[in-house]
């Protein structure tokens, strides 16, 4: 935190807080009786979770059948959806580690909530590849454990296997992070709380004092996850790409997937992000702490990914072409032109075309195009996970087994119940936890908030030497 | 004892070493005695070990009494063991398959009593032990729920129950008043069955007999009559014929005897040596595509209308001096006269043969043959073929009695009249008129319904009895079941109605019948055995014996002035229709039958229904536009004869412009849960030639679109491997198919991706006079794939499989017909569940085997090729890598194997199969599971099909039934593998290829596929030398373990230009 404040930055605390001030914003959220705009979001929330939860008990008594997925395409929108879950818990890791490693201090505005969301995508990703199953009581023979089979061990050929890893460590990892970062905070609450929530704050808080060995043990703590999970961000999609990989299906089979699959995961998290804290900022009134350069910020990391990403579909049809192999060839054919055109053009559009809108500084900065392109965007990226796994299946090797796959309502239902498990936990979240990281922007308030960077931006010129000095404290 | 050391003490009475202590140290166990001492004091006291125990011992009983439900088992031992049955093993019976004009000579495998497998028997002369899908099916129908268990008498609207008894005494009571008695039946070929009904006859000398087939040959049989004097079908040889012409006789896939005339085709279409290719030519007459059409070599595109013209004009070409063939097509004209030269140049070694169902233009055809001298050589008589007697003029005399009123009494045996008759509707009325009337049969059909009484008779499998299919062969009908239901047999019947002085009261009666009419017969024309008994069991044992030819055809009595007025004239409508028969249903006798109503129909792929087959052409841009604009699946209203249907539609490559198709067979009425109302019947709209149905209707119309097929049950979507035809634009030929995957190209034009289907590897082609060339590509691209196969860094293990058994399998294009024979053996022989239409419709099907099928050449009218698809067993398989846990995996022999009861349906496998093999149970398809709802009833059946326990009695006891959430297929039948390797070793020696046949093998009737290990020098190693064997997408290097030969055509570019 000792960066020197920038003549040139915007600050990133706006209306000249004091410390209390940040306490009374960002606590009392938690202390007042929920707002209208709460209770109906709950509402619909919980409504599209009895969804989920009857379609997939649905399923399971039923069978897959209950599923439009047939002998050629085996994975549909089940594995769309995880894909897609995935890739939304992405931003938040790289908000909390790889921002936190690089000093980027804009992160302390989105970084708890975007964890938050992270831990919640990664909870509604992991529905998928259990109900998925044709047999999800035996689901428990993916784990490595002794048995008296022989003992018979899971394969560890097997990507779905790396996957089980993969995941879980993601969600290890990240839920520590995110509970570390809630310590401190939690101890805010605890220290204005009275009775029973007073009570139940102080063993979430782990009894924190606030003493400067706590200081320097959480900061060291944080810094270890940092480092730990940073691995993690390109891993975890890395390894998801990896189903599709290494198989041999023609569409599938392609080197370029771990970045192209990274960068997309990116993308639709820090997309993601944005449609959450425009909603939280404005319903929590928030907007000193997620500022318009927040916005910007993250707007400029979805414009870098989502190029990436269209450089990667572009790669991936040269590659086709170049190849010379005619079953490459015609998959990435069929992709653009072949019966699922719609999803590849829907792709396109949402992912490569619509986000180059924000070269231009203004739009970057417009609130209302910046929540359309971020559902746009997540739109998008819920189709190039479709594109990838249902169009691949459909048109492979064989032409007699080609076939065409549309989703049965117990799959839409299972979709959308996945976004009403997602929100639902989202809202609880922001009854009980403070949505900004308290303690994270008071670490700023002086070298980024705006009373202090704006009387540094009048003596910028003249006193670099003393404000050094300052900083250094 | 003494106290030894004073200064080392335990306690405070140790140290003092009193007497009590003494005396207590030398007890050894005092402390159990003591507790034993206190509980024998108190003996109902009780103490905390005690309490323990009891509540420990009563939680555990509780526990157990209320938790476990001991299943209640019935399995009953033998007192006395049969010699025939050893548990597990299976036991073999040769028998006689003959139902519905159809006849093969069997073996029957029965696990503990069980029927539950048909094969061919190899012992049967020239092909008639080869089997279809029909003859392999037929062992469902003796389990078919819908079968009557009792004979049932008519009583008001209804039917119940009746005794054997009252059946009997209220017939003879009838008979023996009834002045006008006729019997309908479908050709009966067993001379003792015929002996019984000759007494039958005998005893009521006003007994007319009429017999009827399914689908008629009476044109045929009459023209023989007039021709030749003998009304039989001769014997024809097509392994003789180097040049074949069809004209809509459908002889692979219907016509007369299929499986044999199958396997006699394929040994002229084999390519013995690269350099100088030589096979038969198969010209093939037809409007619509039929099974003998795909495989023939070029097709002559005629209307239904126009055959009669067709044949006259090939006669005029050949014979000359007949009438002019006026109203044919051009194009077909100029054809046809290529195909006479051809025809004229073989001229003893040609065969013409057409389906018609006119005399005039049979006896046209025989007059052709003659000209050709095909009789003697490719055409024998003394092979006549006895299966089809069927009358037409008798049963339409039969019809205008019973309209008359003149008809007293009518048993109508193993015949369904009203369904299958062009006139069945007629009958049903003039059936109202005949006083009595008893039908013989299994289970309820179209026309027993209207009768007064059902006499069941047993499934051929619980039945004795005989049969001659051909003139020179006789075989043997055993039982290989006690009959399930109270049932008897017709002939039984007959000698009982006529109360024959020969029928012996015993438990068989008509076994001792059959018995003593056979050593009447056949043992008193042989000389090798000297008592009956040594002949008889020889004879069960074998099946089938041969016997002097009973058929002396006379001399070609040739005019055949007169059919020149009476063949079939051209219509001069817009469209036409043509009738074919179904190759899983036959004209619909079997529609009860689930595992042929879910085998799909080899041409166009659908199942369980009839679909409406119209022509498709390429419309030059991107799409493969139908009749009307229709496309796979779309409803449509059609009108035949006045009748309107709703029928759904394919396109059909092949079709010709200006027809249509639709398969007889559907839509019957009475037919079980299974077989009633589907598809649409379209039997009452022959069109009439005197009494001869002809199966056509010139009176026709199609709408356009009225909607959707709800289940559109079509088991393969895209139909062609690169057909050509003219892109609109450039003018040039493309491959039309390629251009028409754009689903949408973006206003750029874009034409599709040329050579995306044609350049894979995985059906290949070649003509006669391109062999050569086409064997060096393939040589290349298949050397090319290895070298890159052989850059891999993963090393692979193929080691383990260098040794011991390599199991693989060899399939030969140029034989595979695609009949679906192998695909209802794998259903029978691997418990593969019958899934219904609406999960078809969902591609939920299951079949662990099925032929795929791709048209190529011109797409207007294409040439076809059939390739079985089942799990190729790679020894480098994807499916196996990807499974997280290990439940596919791979044998040391090198099979690729299903741990069912490890899977956990994450599909995986599945999507990761290059040949999409792999079948997913996604709901309880087999009943197998513990949640009744899923269990999903196809048929709208109380209880779902397979749950009955008289349905899973044809399971087979050595395949797992799969439930719920798993994946299967094809384990190159494990089973067989595993006996086949027991039979050796109990024998003390290696293995054979012939120990080890698969179910798809042993059912092909032309020997396509071969079966084997791929280490020893056998018959697979014999196949696997032919330099046309390729592997499918060899270049993937999965390292398959199944072969397949290129597809080799002897077009004539002269016949189509």
């Amino acid at each position: 935190m000792s960066a020197p404040v920038s003549p040139i930055r915007e600050p990133l605390v706006t209306g000249h807080k004091t410390y209390h001030q940040i306490t009374e914003d960002l606590i009392s959220p938690t202390e007042k009786t929920p707002s209208l705009a709460w209770v109906i979001g709950f509402i619909i929330s919980a409504i599209f979770l009895g969804v989920f939860v009857f379609t997939v008990l649905w399923t399971i008594y039923q069978g897959i059948g209950t599923w439009n997925l047939n002998r050629t395409v085996g994975w549909g929108w089940d594995i769309t959806n995880f894909v897609w879950w995935v890739g939304i818990g992405h931003a938040g890791t790289l908000i909390s580690a790889i921002l936190l490693i690089f000093r980027q201090k804009w992160r302390t505005g989105v970084n708890r909530a975007a964890e938050a969301m992270t831990i919640f995508a990664v909870i509604c990703a992991g529905q998928f590849p259990l109900i998925h199953m044709g047999r999800i009581w035996m689901g428990f023979f993916i784990f490595p454990y002794p048995n008296t089979r022989g003992p018979l061990w899971p394969n560890f050929n097997s990507p779905l296997l790396w996957d089980v890893f993969a995941i879980s460590t993601y969600f290890t990892v990240s839920l520590l992070f995110w509970y570390t970062g809630l310590v401190p905070d939690f101890a805010t609450v605890r220290d204005r709380a009275k009775g029973i929530r007073k009570k139940i704050y102080n063993f979430l808080s782990f009894g924190w004092t606030g003493s400067a060995k706590h200081w320097q043990r959480w900061e060291s703590l944080s810094l270890i996850l940092a480092g730990l999970s940073t691995p993690l961000v390109l891993s975890v999609h890395t390894i998801v790409s990896f189903d599709f990989a290494t198989s041999v299906i023609p569409g599938w089979h392609t080197t370029i997937f771990p970045p192209y699959f990274v960068a997309g995961a990116i993308f639709s998290g820090f997309a993601m992000v944005q449609t959450l804290m425009l909603v939280t900022r404005k319903v929590l009134h928030l907007e000193d702490y997620i500022t318009i350069e927040h916005i910007e910020s993250m707007n400029k990391v979805i414009l870098l990914t989502g190029t990436i990403v269209g450089v990667a579909y572009i790669t991936e049809l040269f590659i086709a072409w170049y190849s010379g192999y005619i079953y490459e060839q015609f998959a990435f054919f069929n992709r653009v032109f072949g019966p699922y055109w719609w999803s590849y053009f829907g792709m396109m559009f949402c992912n490569v075309v619509s986000p180059q809108l924000y070269w231009k500084k203004s739009w970057r900065r417009n609130m209302i195009l910046t929540f359309f392109l971020s559902i746009v965007i997540n739109i998008g990226m819920w189709f190039e996970r479709f594109v990838i796994i249902a169009t691949t299946l459909a048109r492979d090797y064989l032409p007699s087994s080609w076939s065409y796959y549309s989703p049965t309502w117990v799959e839409i239902g299972i979709f959308m119940g996945s976004l009403g498990l997602f929100f639902f936990c989202y809202l609880i979240f922001t009854r009980v936890a403070p949505v900004v990281a308290v303690a994270e922007i008071k670490a700023i308030l002086k070298t980024s908030g705006d009373q202090y960077a704006g009387k540094n931006a009048v003596h910028a010129h003249s006193h670099d030497d003393e404000h050094s000095e300052v900083d250094a404290h | 004892m003494e106290k030894v050391q004073t200064n080392i003490w335990i306690g405070q009475e140790d140290l003092e070493n009193g007497d009590k202590f003494i005396e207590l140290a030398n007890q050894e166990f005092s402390l159990v005695e003591s507790v034993s001492d206190e509980r024998n004091q108190n003996l109902f006291a009780s103490n905390r070990r005690d309490f323990l125990k009891y509540l420990g011992f009563g939680l555990g009983a509780a526990t157990m009494a209320a938790g476990c439900d001991i299943p209640v088992k019935r399995a009953i031992p033998y007192v006395v063991k049969p010699d025939a049955i050893v548990p597990g093993v299976a036991t073999y019976y040769a028998s006689s398959y003959v139902d519905g004009g159809d006849y093969a000579a069997i073996l029957v495998k029965t696990r503990d009593g069980r029927p539950i497998k048909i094969e061919g028997n190899d012992l049967a002369p020239a092909g008639w032990g080869s089997t279809s899908a029909r003859v392999q099916a037929s062992v469902l129908g003796l389990y078919d729920t819908n079968r009557l268990a009792t004979p049932i008498k008519k009583s008001g609207t209804d039917h119940m129950a009746v005794s054997w008894a009252d059946l009997d005494a209220d017939m003879i009571k009838s008979l023996a008043t009834a002045t006008n008695v006729r019997i309908l039946k479908s050709t009966t070929i067993s001379p003792t069955g015929n002996k019984a009904l000759g007494e039958f006859v005998a005893k009521y000398p006003s007994t007319k007999v009429v017999s009827i087939d399914d689908q008629s040959y009476a044109g045929l049989l009459d023209a023989n009559q007039a021709s030749f004097g003998v009304r039989v079908i001769p014997g024809y040889n097509f392994d003789k014929a180097e040049v074949i012409v069809s004209f809509g006789a459908d002889f692979l896939g219907t016509w007369v005897a299929p499986s044999k005339f199958a396997g006699d085709y394929v040994k002229m279409r084999q390519i013995k040596d690269v350099n100088a290719p030589k096979m038969s030519r198969h010209i093939q007459v037809e409007s619509g595509m039929t099974l003998t059409g795909s495989n023939a070599d070029n097709r002559i595109l005629v209307r239904p209308s126009e055959q009669g013209a067709a044949i006259s004009h090939l006669y005029n070409e050949i014979v000359g001096g007949g009438a002019p063939s006026a109203g044919l097509n051009e194009k077909a004209k100029k054809s046809l006269t290529v195909v006479a030269g051809e025809l004229k140049a073989a001229a003893g070694k040609s065969l013409v043969v057409a389906g018609s169902n006119n005399m005039a233009e049979q006896l046209l055809i025989n007059a052709i043959n003659n000209a050709l001298s095909n009789y003697g050589a490719t055409i024998d008589f003394s092979q006549a073929i006895l299966t089809k007697q069927g009358d037409d003029a008798g049963f339409a005399a039969l019809l205008a009695e019973m309209k008359a009123g003149s008809v007293d009494l009518l048993i109508v045996d193993g015949a369904n009249p009203v369904y299958s008759q062009a006139k069945g509707k007629e009958f049903a009325t003039a059936l109202a008129k005949v006083k009595t009337k008893i039908a013989i049969g299994l289970s309820k059909d179209e026309t027993s319904s209207l009768c007064d009484y059902i006499a069941t008779k047993p499934h051929f499998l619980e039945s004795w009895g005989d049969a001659q299919p051909t003139a020179t062969t006789i075989s043997l009908i055993q039982p290989t079941i006690a009959p399930l239901f109270d049932s008897r047999q017709a002939e039984l019947s007959y000698l009982t109605w006529a109360q024959s002085a020969n029928l012996v009261a015993t438990d068989q009666p008509y076994f001792e019948y059959l018995k003593a009419n056979w050593q009447a017969t056949a043992f008193a024309a042989q000389s090798e055995f000297a008592t009956f008994d040594s002949f008889w069991d020889n004879a069960l044992q074998l099946g089938v014996l041969p016997t002097p030819s009973s058929v002396s055809a006379g001399a070609f009595s040739g005019d055949v002035s007169a059919s020149f007025g009476n063949v079939t004239k051209p219509g001069k409508s817009e469209i036409e229709i043509s009738f074919y028969e179904s190759i899983s249903l036959g004209n619909g006798q079997y529609a009860t039958n689930p595992w042929l109503q879910e085998m799909p129909n080899p041409i166009d792929r659908t199942v369980w229904g009839n679909y409406l087959a119209v022509p498709v052409n390429f419309d030059g841009y991107h799409t493969m536009e139908g009749l009307n604009k229709l496309v796979d699946g779309d409803l449509v209203k059609l009108t035949v004869g006045g009748e309107e249907f709703t029928v759904p539609v394919i396109q059909q490559f092949g079709q010709m412009p200006g027809t249509v198709a639709i398969a007889m067979g559907y839509g019957r009425t009475e037919a079980g849960a299974c077989g009633t109302g589907v598809g649409v019947d379209v039997n009452p709209h022959r069109t009439m030639a005197g009494a001869y149905a002809q199966p056509f209707n010139t009176q026709v119309t199609v709408s356009n679109k009225i909607g959707k097929e709800d289940h559109f049950s079509c088991v393969q979507y895209h139909h062609t491997m690169g057909v050509k035809g003219e892109d609109k634009a450039s003018g040039q030929t493309i491959n039309a198919d390629e251009a028409a995957t754009v689903f949408f190209d973006y206003f750029t034009g874009i034409k599709g991706f040329q050579g995306s289907l044609t350049e894979r590897s995985i059906i290949y082609t070649a003509n006669t006079d391109e062999v050569k060339e086409k064997a060096e590509i393939l040589h290349k691209k298949r050397e090319h794939a290895q070298f890159l196969n052989s850059k891999q860094i993963y090393g692979g293990h193929d080691y383990n499989y260098a040794s011991g058994h390599h199991w693989g399998m060899h399939i030969d294009l140029n034989a595979c017909i695609g009949c679906g024979a192998c695909t209802v053996a794998c259903m029978s022989e691997n418990n593969v569940p019958v899934v219904g239409k609406r999960e078809v419709a969902r591609h939920h099907e299951m079949t662990w085997l099925r032929i795929d099928r791709y048209y190529y050449g011109d797409v207007e009218n294409p040439s076809t090729v059939y390739q079985p698809m089942m799990c190729q067993h790679c020894d480098n398989a994807p499916c196996e890598n990807v499974c997280p846990v290990n439940a596919t995996n791979h044998s040391s022999e090198g099979l690729n194997q299903m741990t069912y009861n490890r899977c956990i349906g994450t599909r995986y496998c599945a999507n990761n199969c290059p040949y999409k093999v792999r079948r997913f149970n996604w709901l309880d398809y087999t009943t197998a599971d513990t949640f009744p709802a899923n269990q999903i009833k196809k048929f709208g059946e109380e209880i779902p099909f397979g749950a009955e326990n008289l349905t899973r009695m044809v399971l087979n006891p050595d395949v797992t039934v799969r439930s719920k959430g798993v994946i299967e297929k094809c384990s190159f039948c494990v089973q067989r593998l595993q006996e086949g390797k027991l039979t050796a070793k109990r024998e003390g020696r290696g293995l054979r290829d012939a120990d080890v046949k698969t179910a798809c093998q042993t059912s092909c009737p032309t020997g396509a596929i071969t079966f084997g290990d791929m280490n020893s020098k056998d018959m697979l190693a014999e196949k696997l030398e032919n330099p046309l064997n390729y592997i499918v997408l060899e270049e993937i290097n999965v390292r398959p373990s199944v072969n397949y030969t290129m597809r080799i055509t002897n077009k004539n570019e002269a016949i189509d230009a």
